[in-house]
């Protein structure tokens, strides 16, 4: 009987092995070679053209010296480039400001849905209809109504006395940014909030019941009771949007295209790759872009202390 | 006295809730508003739009006739059902694994799959291409499918990872005692039990792969384009198309609007992965 139990323990733990090498075998075809394959045209002179013709050239996509005539030297590369920092500086701005945002209004919106009232299920599911359409649409909605002859936006702005003129939201560098954060602002602070409503559910009725009998005012019983409750789910959240904002391209690519002030990293790798025929500085853009948002999670994890997988049991 | 205060909290609540779920819901009420103007009306101030003008369904199928919307709205029914489907064959087993047969790599491939999100697609993006482009798959409905299922695949496997780990493992247990093979176990026991965890996945899953933008614009032109591709190049050739524009987003979001106000639970479920019920 115990022998059968072993054996029956060593069956399982060998399908167990053989029913996630499929799973192993699709991650490592979507992620790991084709990821090691550009990290390798990256440090190569690749075309589009002609890959074949590929030559190592170590670092020089990334950082390299020319000398030049009279003993001076110019820095080339990547590292040098004024318009990827330019992309760097657009993704954090977009991103640190859009999840700010985000997380603010969300938490705010998870605090109105958590009360009991009527017709609760059409709130919700009104505020969840912007997340769930794609991001193509709303940017190209939103286009439209930020239009600045015959948008909405303009026009109510207008009526109410919020603007003195018409604005070109998407195309003014000055507003471009401020276009962009507002749109992701309306797709998704939906899902922050609705990770937040969770975590408020999790919170036992009691507590509130004995902050209110000690008279604790509200605003003391959101910051000493419920925001540190829930921390942990909110920090995911925001970790999790932090992730695709600093990957965002559909957006910018839709809303506000070739504008310099709106840029992130993946649009400006993708313009390399495909429109530039610069297919092999592109990759190295995409190969540090990895590198920046590996770096930004894993210092995230450390200092807020949030882990994501819980030890198996 | 406190009755009262807490009568106009309610209210206040219900104030603020239903202002809440206007100002969301209401560029797409104004688009679909537009999708049944004409041209003309559509580019009038507002006011007029709303109060001065006919309506019609012209814009509609102007799009259909144009650019063969069917097509592309097939194509997307065929990518997102398909790349699911496809996506939770090799999911189940996967999950099943770790969920009740947990080894010391289990947190590994966890942690593993959930860096997936940190991968911008750029950076895989080319690779892909090149094979697509030598084996043919570029803009093909079989090749943005297999695409899809791939990167949607960490999720559906973490979903259901949590979905199984709710289910007390004794029941399977007890399932085996009564001599259930392991695949019995899997098909007759597990799956039934998970049948709620498992249409949240679905349902999210069709959704992601439905809206999914940056593949399909890459990847596909005419043939395979799904909607997303189809509305991220629409233009008209003369003169205005805001109508048709209007026109051909509400056909892109209205089926995912009708399957998520009939499963809206089941979706923020799935969501908020089982916490909000």
């Amino acid at each position: 009987m115990a022998r059968s139990t072993a054996n029956l323990q060593t069956y399982r733990r060998r399908y167990a092995a053989a029913f996630l090498s499929p799973m192993v075998v699709a991650l490592l075809l979507i992620v790991a070679w084709p990821l090691l394959r550009s990290t390798w045209f990256s440090f190569t002179d690749a075309s589009l053209a002609d890959l074949d013709a590929a030559r190592w050239v170590g670092l020089s996509n990334y950082f390299s010296t020319i000398s030049l005539s009279r003993g001076r030297t110019a820095y080339v590369g990547l590292l040098v480039d004024p318009v990827w920092w330019s992309a760097v500086w657009n993704t954090a701005v977009f991103a640190v400001s859009s999840v700010a945002i985000q997380t603010v209004l969300g938490v705010a919106v998870a605090l109105v849905l958590n009360a009991r009232f009527p017709l609760r299920g059409l709130v919700r599911a009104a505020v969840l209809i912007p997340w769930a359409i794609p991001t193509i649409v709303s940017a190209k909605m939103w286009d439209w109504m930020l239009n600045d002859q015959l948008g909405i936006v303009n026009d109510l702005a207008l009526r109410l006395g919020l603007l003195a003129e018409k604005v070109a939201w998407t195309s003014d560098v000055d507003t471009a940014m401020l276009a962009v954060i507002l749109v992701d602002s309306w797709k998704n602070t939906p899902f922050v909030a609705l990770l937040a409503l969770a975590a408020l559910q999790m919170i036992p009725g009691d507590i509130y019941e004995a902050a209110k009998i000690d008279g604790v005012h509200p605003v003391k019983v959101f910051f000493r009771i419920t925001l540190p409750l829930i921390r942990i789910p909110l920090m995911v959240a925001v970790l999790f949007r932090m992730l695709d904002a600093l990957r965002s391209f559909d957006l910018q690519y839709i809303l506000t295209p070739a504008n310099p002030n709106t840029k992130t990293m993946s649009v400006l790798a993708r313009e390399n790759l495909f429109e530039f025929d610069k297919f092999a500085y592109g990759s190295a853009q995409a190969t540090l872009l990895f590198l920046i948002i590996v770096v930004f999670t894993a210092l995230y994890l450390t200092i807020f202390r949030v882990r994501l997988v819980n030890k198996p049991e | 006295m406190a009755r009262a205060v807490s009568t106009r909290r309610k209210t206040l609540n219900t104030a603020l809730a239903g202002t809440l779920g206007f100002l969301m819901f209401f560029p797409i009420l104004w688009i679909l508003i537009l999708s049944f103007k004409t041209e003309e009306d559509a580019i009038r101030a507002p006011l007029e739009v709303l109060f001065n003008s006919g309506w019609t369904t012209e814009s509609f199928a102007t799009v259909q006739a144009r650019s063969d919307y069917f097509k592309h709205f097939s194509n997307s029914v065929i990518i997102s059902v398909g790349s699911t489907f496809l996506g939770l064959l090799i999911a189940i087993p996967a999950a099943w694994s770790m969920a009740f047969v947990p080894s010391k790599h289990t947190k590994n491939v966890l942690m593993w799959m959930l860096s997936t999100k940190m991968l911008p697609p750029v950076g895989v993006l080319v690779p892909i291409y090149l094979l697509f482009r030598d084996t043919g798959l570029l803009d093909s409905r079989l090749g943005l499918t297999l695409v899809l299922m791939l990167i949607n695949l960490p999720i559906i496997i973490w979903m259901l990872y949590t979905y199984f780990k709710e289910i007390p493992g004794e029941i399977l247990e007890a399932a085996r005692m009564d001599g259930a093979t392991l695949r019995e176990e899997i098909i007759y026991v597990l799956t039934p039990m998970a049948i709620p965890g498992m249409a949240s996945t679905v349902l999210l899953n069709i959704i992601l792969a439905w809206n999914e933008a940056f593949w399909t614009i890459n990847l596909t032109a005419a043939n395979a384009a799904p909607l997303t591709a189809f509305i991220a190049s629409y233009s008209s050739p003369e003169g205005l198309f805001y109508a048709k524009l209007s026109a051909a987003s509400i056909m892109a979001i209205a089926p995912i609007l009708i399957m998520g106000w009939f499963s809206q639970k089941q979706l923020v479920r799935g969501l908020t992965f089982g916490a909000v019920k």
